[in-house]
């Protein structure tokens, strides 16, 4: 019913102002015919149908019929054509029929002005405001004219201010509703923009959002790697297809599984690596290497940033090393082969070289004596050269083991002389050792590896330095540290080369390296095997003056159980 | 006097040479055997004061001969010199044996350790 009302009562129209005064006026057409209607059906009523009607009586019932009439065809004019040609009818019909039906003189004297403001007022409400104010101008005139042009009738001047304060009320209102919805109406379209603005702004955003969201989760479904996203309980929420390869078992075995179900098929100390890894207060970013079932899986952990999604846990990558472990594990044996092949027979050369040279085939001659001495020199340092190889591979391979056994240091520095002293008496150099009295006679560490690095210092100490001294020094640092401190007169080294002597395969001067020998390995060596003992080394030089390289390490007091 | 016996198992022929000329300067008669085979049957009637014992051997490895000499009564005199090339399977051994050498061993060096064990009756 209300539809239909409606539908009745709207004309669709582009302009809204127009559209509201045209139902406004369909309202008013409706109501009039109405009024009509109910005068026809009172008059018919009382006349009988107008069987004893009187002329007035008849007269009235032509003036509803044509009303009604009227109000029809203004409607069909309203909907099909133009509303404001319709209202300004309408007005200008009332304002005729009204001028009519009173006496000129009742105008004047006022008691029909009041009548005026009747199309006025609808005026003002069915017409736009321009046209309004020149309905209430035009009917102010009229009025104003009619009042002065008749003889012995003075105009009621307070009735007629009355009138012409209506028609100026009514214009102003007409107009401030005009205006008051426009206003309204830009209000609803900006307000309008802008929730298309939010709207489309939001459906980018889920649209991003959701092709983010699509190319994780094809990444995750793609990449080779095996990844496990664990809950704040451990236990795997998120699996990809890649990690039900790598740990034998399907994905339903997986989601809801804590770490320690998911490694049956580790070997027990290994599992107490991986849950280490998993513990909050893990400190290691590194893969750890496992052997998981009958492969070898790098396993790296991290923690999920809680706050960020809202989520904690934890997520693990699983990366399939089995190759490269295997590859690794063939390397170092080789490299075990190489070294152990290479090893024998140069031992079996400097041994001989010795028989020889301690005399036990007959005294040698001077000049073979000397020979003899050259020999040994060249393969105590092929020796030393396979040696730094060895360690290289063994370092490359994570296999390199350093003991803890107690040890002197004055027999330490004696078995540096013994295989360096001769190189710097060679050279014409002062070659110094000194042990500090307040250092412990008896240290902790891995004597053989402790060689090592001060031959390896010292002798490129050696190597560098053409005049002056070499000098090994041992002393206690402070209250944990000891060092070994190896200082030459030598070239010194620049501060542009400190970044990169401890590199492998490096000289600092590589056109050098010929003159000097060597390739580059001793430092790098050094560096490592004070890194695996916990150490540090430094480096202080001054160009032309000499370097010297301290060599700190944890002094390790000597418990019952070392003293085997 | 007679000289006590030192037995240098070892394959490779040149060191053998040095390692024996190294024992007879500290003092000892030596033996030269080239595998771990023939040092068991050796061993089995003799007891040596030293054997100066290559890891890496054809037959039977050295460290089983070095088990072998642990476990029978008659060799529990026997000093044995290790001597490895691998200083990771040397590193099993300490406590095996007298001495556990790293290769490349020089002559003075076991010359002068193999001295020790001239005078040295346990």
């Amino acid at each position: 019913m209300t539809v239909f009302w409606q539908q009745l009562i709207t004309v669709p129209t582009t302009d809204p102002d127009d559209s509201r005064r045209r139902s406004l006026l369909n309202i008013v057409l409706f109501t009039f015919a109405t009024l009509a209607v109910i005068g026809i059906v009172l008059l018919l009523l009382r006349t009988r149908v107008l069987t004893g009607a009187s002329s007035e009586e008849l007269f009235a019932f032509y003036g509803y019929v044509i009303f009604l009439v009227l109000a029809a065809g203004l409607y069909f004019v309203n909907r099909n054509w133009s509303g404001t040609v319709a209202s300004l009818t309408l007005v200008m019909l009332l304002s005729v029929l009204l001028a009519f039906v009173d006496d000129p003189r009742e105008i004047a004297d006022g008691r029909s002005l009041v009548v005026f403001a009747i199309p006025v007022v609808l005026a003002s409400v069915l017409l736009p405001a321009y046209l309004s104010f020149i309905v209430a101008a035009v009917c102010s005139v009229v009025i104003t004219v009619v009042a002065l042009s008749l003889p012995n009738v003075s105009p009621n001047t307070f009735a007629m201010v009355v009138y012409f304060a209506i028609a100026v009320v009514s214009w102003l209102s007409g107009r401030g509703l005009e205006q008051a919805l426009r206003e309204v109406r830009g209000l609803n379209n900006e307000l309008e923009k802008r929730v298309q603005d939010r709207t489309r702004d939001l459906r980018e955003a889920l649209f991003r959002e959701q092709t983010e969201a699509r190319k994780n989760h094809t990444i995750l479904q793609s990449i080779a790697d095996g990844v496990i996203v664990f809950d704040e309980l451990g236990r795997a929420s998120v699996a990809n297809p890649a990690v039900n390869g790598l740990l034998e078992r399907p994905e339903s075995r997986i989601l809801g599984a804590t770490i320690d179900q998911l490694m049956d098929t580790v070997a027990a100390e290994n599992q107490v690596e991986v849950k280490e890894l998993f513990s909050p207060t893990a400190v290691q970013s590194v893969p750890l290497n496992v052997e998981w079932g009958g492969r070898t899986l790098s396993l790296s952990v991290a923690p999920l940033q809680a706050g960020q999604a809202g989520v904690g846990g934890t997520v693990a990558v699983f990366r399939d090393v089995t190759r490269e472990a295997e590859v690794s594990r063939m390397k170092s044996i080789i490299v075990a082969m190489v070294s152990h092949e290479l090893r024998t027979p140069l031992n079996a050369v400097q041994g001989l070289a010795e028989v020889l040279q301690q005399g036990v085939y007959g005294r040698l001659a001077d000049k073979q004596q000397v020979t003899i001495d050259r020999i040994i020199i060249n393969t105590k340092r092929l020796m030393s050269l396979v040696r730094d190889l060895l360690d290289q591979a063994q370092i490359e391979a994570g296999t390199l083991k350093i003991e803890s056994v107690l040890f002197s240091p004055s027999e330490l520095v004696d078995a540096v002389r013994e295989v360096v002293g001769g190189l710097a008496k060679d050279k014409g150099l002062q070659f110094l050792v000194t042990i500090d009295e307040a250092l412990p006679s008896t240290l902790v560490g891995d004597p053989q590896r402790l060689g090592q690095i001060l031959i390896n210092l010292t002798n490129n100490a050696i190597k560098f330095t053409e005049t002056g001294s070499v000098s090994i020094r041992l002393y206690q640092f402070d209250l944990v540290h000891w060092a070994m401190e190896v200082a030459d007169t030598g070239p010194g080294i620049p501060i542009s080369a400190e970044a990169y002597i401890y590199d492998a395969f490096r000289q600092i001067d590589s056109s050098g390296s010929r003159r000097h020998g060597g390739i580059g390995l001793g430092l790098s060596i050094v560096k490592r095997l004070v890194t695996v003992m916990e150490g540090d080394i430094k480096l202080s030089s001054r160009l032309g003056r000499g370097s010297t390289f301290t060599v700190l390490l944890p002094l390790v007091h000597p418990g019952p159980h070392l003293l085997t | 006097m007679e000289r006590p016996l030192a037995i240098i198992v070892e394959d490779d022929p040149d060191l053998s040479t040095v390692f024996a000329e190294a024992v007879q300067a500290a003092g000892f008669a030596s033996e030269t055997i080239y595998n771990g085979t023939a040092a068991l049957k050796r061993l089995e009637g003799t007891a040596p004061r030293l054997l100066v014992l290559d890891l890496h051997l054809p037959g039977v490895t050295g460290d089983r001969i070095l088990d072998f000499v642990n476990e029978q009564p008659h060799l529990a005199g026997v000093q044995v010199i290790v001597a490895s090339a691998d200083d990771r399977s040397a590193q099993a051994l300490y406590g095996k044996a007298s001495l556990v050498l790293l290769k490349p061993i020089s002559f003075i060096q076991l010359r002068d350790l193999a001295g020790r064990f001239i005078t040295n009756e346990g």
